[in-house]
């Protein structure tokens, strides 16, 4: 009854993949009743060298295709990307997230995806303090060459992209919604700047996005959390309180292997108990810039 | 820098209405596949593709060399790859055409990498590989020259070779390193068409260039090659 053992495999009815077409099969199967990021994944890993075309019917695929198109025009953006799970250049390193993302939309620069890439994320509200150290700590990150990643939310996300471009360092921002909308709004402009110089990526599909309320929307935020995460070499928490939506990509960074380093200040804050759990399970506490130092990469030559 | 998971694709990509752009020569009825991106000025440690690119376009120059053995590898690898991509029916029917090389077969640095790289492909039955299209005199690579050559400048540099036109292939398929502006591919197509009239032709490429980070050179300064 499966859909998918009707369909004759891309191989055997295209000579190669084409990424427009993926990205129509990607948001059929988004649009599909209890679709997830999970589920996704499942069926794509079910048969080995499957692509999202493979499990939708190709009719279907392009109707979904023209909506994005559609929808991309409406919005403005002229010049988009994307990458899929199995082909092409699709990073290798997100295999390392729970349920890697079937495709990703991009804006920009992607070689900046080979770069040495650090995730500085924390609160939406931060502290003036906070502030502070998140612009310190970006400033010595792009000394020493590396990518500033982060989410393009308010506070903390928001200075550290806006000090690596004023520091004319890079920046990546991996955002919660389709790249062609920006949230919140008095983000556009910064997110159109790293869409035009640098890199912007998206693994939220369009038209699902566009179908739902901004309730069921909530969940791409924690999801991006998780690419941002692995995309990375480590994670730098700045500032956030319990229930902050950062210690998902804290959660996410040590499970998948990678760094997690934890300001000495979130360690002062009586009020927070996340700290500790994490440093108990492997974060580094960073007293000073050189905590971060030595558990980075070298520079390249 | 490549992660340890990080590897040289398995699928072809075509090129579509979103890559289409970054190929300026390219029209809508072009049909062109490619394997990874190639990623300009990065060097070899930056991806798989660039690894494999760059070793298989060893200058002729380094032969005899250590590094040599690198090149030999890369022709091999990419040969499997295509193997791998390329579904049987369609290699057994088609005739696969290396793009030129920019030396003349009497240059130092001519170099057959690429009719080297098809015999490489791995099949059961024996391939139609032929060097059907022939470089006139070498030409300047296209870093080289003061203008970047039209498609019309550089058709105007290949012939047929006829000894090998028969019989008429109905479907070729254009082998080439680089995809960048599409102006070589664009050239050998037109030639072949004329030639052929009546076969399906399309282009292959072991990568793509990819558009750089805000590298503004790259309108003054044109790819390494071509």
């Amino acid at each position: 009854m499966t859909l998918e053992m009707n369909l004759a495999s891309t191989a055997a009815t295209h000579l190669g993949i084409s990424p427009q077409r993926e990205m129509g099969a990607y948001e059929a199967l988004w649009d599909e009743n209890g679709a997830s990021f999970k589920t996704i994944f499942e069926k794509l890993t079910r048969r080995p060298d499957t692509v999202p075309s493979d499990l939708v019917e190709p009719s279907r695929a392009e109707q979904y295709r023209l909506l994005v198109s559609e929808a991309m025009a409406k919005a403005k953006v002229s010049r988009y990307g994307v990458r899929v799970f199995g082909a092409g250049e699709y990073p290798g390193k997100l295999r390392d997230a729970d349920h890697p993302i079937a495709l990703l939309y991009y804006r920009g620069w992607w070689d900046l995806v080979n770069s040495r890439c650090v995730a500085v994320v924390g609160t939406r509200s931060p502290s003036t303090e906070g502030q502070k150290r998140a612009r310190q700590l970006v400033k010595a990150l792009v000394k020493d060459d590396f990518t500033i990643v982060s989410g393009l939310a308010k506070g903390i996300d928001k200075v550290a992209h806006e000090t690596a471009i004023e520091e004319k360092g890079r920046t990546i921002a991996v955002i919660g919604t389709p790249i062609s909308y920006a949230y919140p709004a008095e983000n556009k402009e910064l997110q159109e700047r790293i869409a035009r110089d640098f890199l912007l990526i998206s693994q939220v599909p369009v038209k699902r996005w566009q179908n739902q309320g901004p309730k069921q929307n909530r969940i791409f935020f924690p999801e991006r959390n998780i690419t941002m995460s692995a995309l990375t070499e480590g994670t730098i928490i700045v500032e956030a309180g319990e229930t902050s939506g950062t210690l998902v990509q804290a959660r996410h960074a040590l499970k998948q292997g990678r760094k997690l380093f934890i300001l000495d200040s979130c360690f002062n804050n009586p009020s927070i108990t996340w700290p500790h759990r994490f440093a108990d399970e492997g974060a580094i506490r960073v007293r000073e810039y050189a905590d971060i130092q030595r558990h980075l990469s070298p520079p390249a030559h | 820098m490549p992660t340890s998971n990080d590897t040289f694709p398995r699928l072809l990509t075509e090129i579509d209405d979103l890559t289409r752009p970054d190929h300026s020569w390219l029209g809508a009825a072009d049909q062109c596949l490619f394997l990874g991106e190639y990623t300009a000025r990065k060097g070899f440690s930056f991806s798989a593709t660039n690894q494999i690119i760059l070793n298989f376009k060893k200058a002729a120059d380094r032969r005899g060399r250590a590094e040599w053995r690198y090149k030999e590898q890369a022709i091999a690898e990419v040969g499997q790859a295509f193997g791998t991509a390329l579904n049987p029916a369609w290699l057994g029917a088609a005739t696969l055409v290396p793009m030129p090389p920019s030396k003349a077969r009497t240059d130092p640095l001519y170099d057959d990498r690429m009719v080297r790289m098809l015999r490489a492909i791995p099949a059961v039955n024996p391939l139609d590989i032929r060097e059907l299209l022939i470089q006139g005199q070498s030409m300047a690579a296209a870093h080289d020259a003061d203008v970047r050559p039209t498609p019309d400048t550089i058709a105007a540099g290949y012939s047929i070779d006829e000894e090998l036109a028969a019989p008429a292939p109905t479907l070729i398929g254009i082998f080439d390193d680089v995809l960048t502006t599409g102006a070589h591919y664009v050239a050998a197509r037109r030639v072949l068409s004329r030639r052929f009239p009546g076969a399906k032709v399309l282009g292959l490429f072991i990568a793509r260039r990819a558009p750089e980070t805000s590298d503004f050179s790259v309108f003054f300064e044109p790819p390494d090659d071509e």
